[in-house]
């Protein structure tokens, strides 16, 4: 994800430079409220750009065993996502190309975004970590739309899929997914085999959801290691 | 009136053989100043944004017969840049004119029209006027 935000921060500079105008603006212009629409895209890309990192390293343990950097840097991510990214993001949202589809696929993108940011920071200051960690791989699994999307319209280009199919799908599926992701990872895998429990076939799913909630992948990797080892051995 | 025919056919043609016509001409203007430097342009960008990504393949038409002349009198010919993604060509994704005696292209993004420098990134204004025939004087 870091290396994404890299190169969208790599092809985001040309924004700044005032004699260049980057494909994106050229094959936009002309726009309506040209001068909000340029405003809009500036802000939104200096947001995305810093909060896109910033969020990446929220979700690390690393940052996580440290509350208070945490904790300021989550505020810190939670204005600029908030107060820049998904306000200039609806107004860029009603210019996309692509039509109406692909405005309500990010229209969908930003809701998913400022509802479950909200409902993060409000679950963090009432120390209900469960539901903050919960939201905020909502708003993290948004964020990583931007990455995935571009890869996916690289993708689908090699395929030679017309640009403006390969558009919405490259818009719609990654949102879709990521949100799909987000809760299956956060939610009760429990609840959701509970659920579908009578199917049969869903056993073998159940077992290993059970199991890797009782072994960490360290135990794994080591226990694989250790079962190899004496066939190596007997190799030699 | 046999060596009346042989005399003209021995008197040789002003009009050059080899001289492509305007419309050729045009078409060469359009691919050496547009859209070469447009695929090296887009070539140099990162492919890794929102950008539409570039098209396999671009062709030049010349969409107008004979060279108009706009309100200043100079002459130009529209040209329509057609681009292929996969197998089917997609028709008119740029329009524009070329400027027989300058060389001048201008591009046309929503009414007006820029110059052509513009899809290659450069800060460039609409011009107005160009492009547009001027309106034939009435008697």
């Amino acid at each position: 994800m870091l290396a994404g935000a890299a190169l969208i921060t790599a092809s985001s500079l040309a924004y700044f430079d005032g004699e260049t105008v980057p494909a994106f603006i050229v094959e936009k212009l002309p726009v309506r409220f040209e001068t909000l629409w340029l405003a809009s895209l500036r802000i939104h890309v200096v947001a995305a750009l810093l909060s896109l990192p910033l969020c990446t390293v929220l979700m690390t343990r690393t940052l996580q065993r440290r509350p208070t950097w945490h904790r300021w840097m989550g505020r810190v991510a939670g204005l600029l996502v908030l107060f820049a990214l998904v306000p200039t993001g609806i107004v860029l949202a009603f210019d996309a190309k692509g039509g109406g589809v692909v405005t309500a696929g990010f229209l969908l993108s930003a809701a998913i975004v400022a509802w479950f940011m909200v409902r993060g920071i409000a679950a963090a200051r009432r120390r209900d970590l469960v539901s903050h960690r919960r939201a905020m791989r909502h708003v993290f699994a948004q964020m990583s739309v931007a990455v995935t999307s571009r890869a996916l319209l690289l993708g689908l280009d090699a395929f030679g899929i017309d640009p403006a199919l390969s558009y919405v799908v490259a818009l719609w599926a990654p949102v879709l997914v990521s949100a799909g992701v987000a809760e299956l990872v956060s939610s009760n895998v429990s609840n959701l085999v509970r659920f579908i429990r009578p199917i049969r076939l869903i056993q073998p799913f159940h077992l290993i959801v059970r199991i890797r909630r009782e072994v960490s992948d360290l135990v794994v990797r080591v226990r694989a290691r250790s079962l190899a080892r004496p066939v190596v051995r007997e190799g030699r | 009136m046999s060596a009346c025919a042989l005399v003209l056919s021995l008197v040789p043609s002003f009009a050059k053989a080899d001289e492509p016509s305007p419309a050729a001409q045009v078409q060469t203007r359009v691919e050496q100043g547009l859209v070469k430097p447009l695929a090296d342009y887009e070539r140099s960008t990162s492919r890794f944004s929102r950008a539409r990504v570039p098209p396999r393949e671009r062709r030049v038409r010349v969409t107008q017969v004979a060279a108009s002349r706009d309100a200043s009198g100079r002459a130009f010919m529209a040209f329509a840049v057609d681009v292929r993604f996969g197998t089917e060509w997609r028709e008119n994704d740029l329009v524009g004119c070329a400027y027989t005696t300058s060389g001048d292209l201008f591009v046309k993004r929503g009414d007006a029209y820029r110059p052509a420098a513009f899809l290659l990134g450069k800060n460039v204004e609409p011009v107005a006027g160009v492009c547009q025939s001027a309106p034939t004087a009435s008697a």
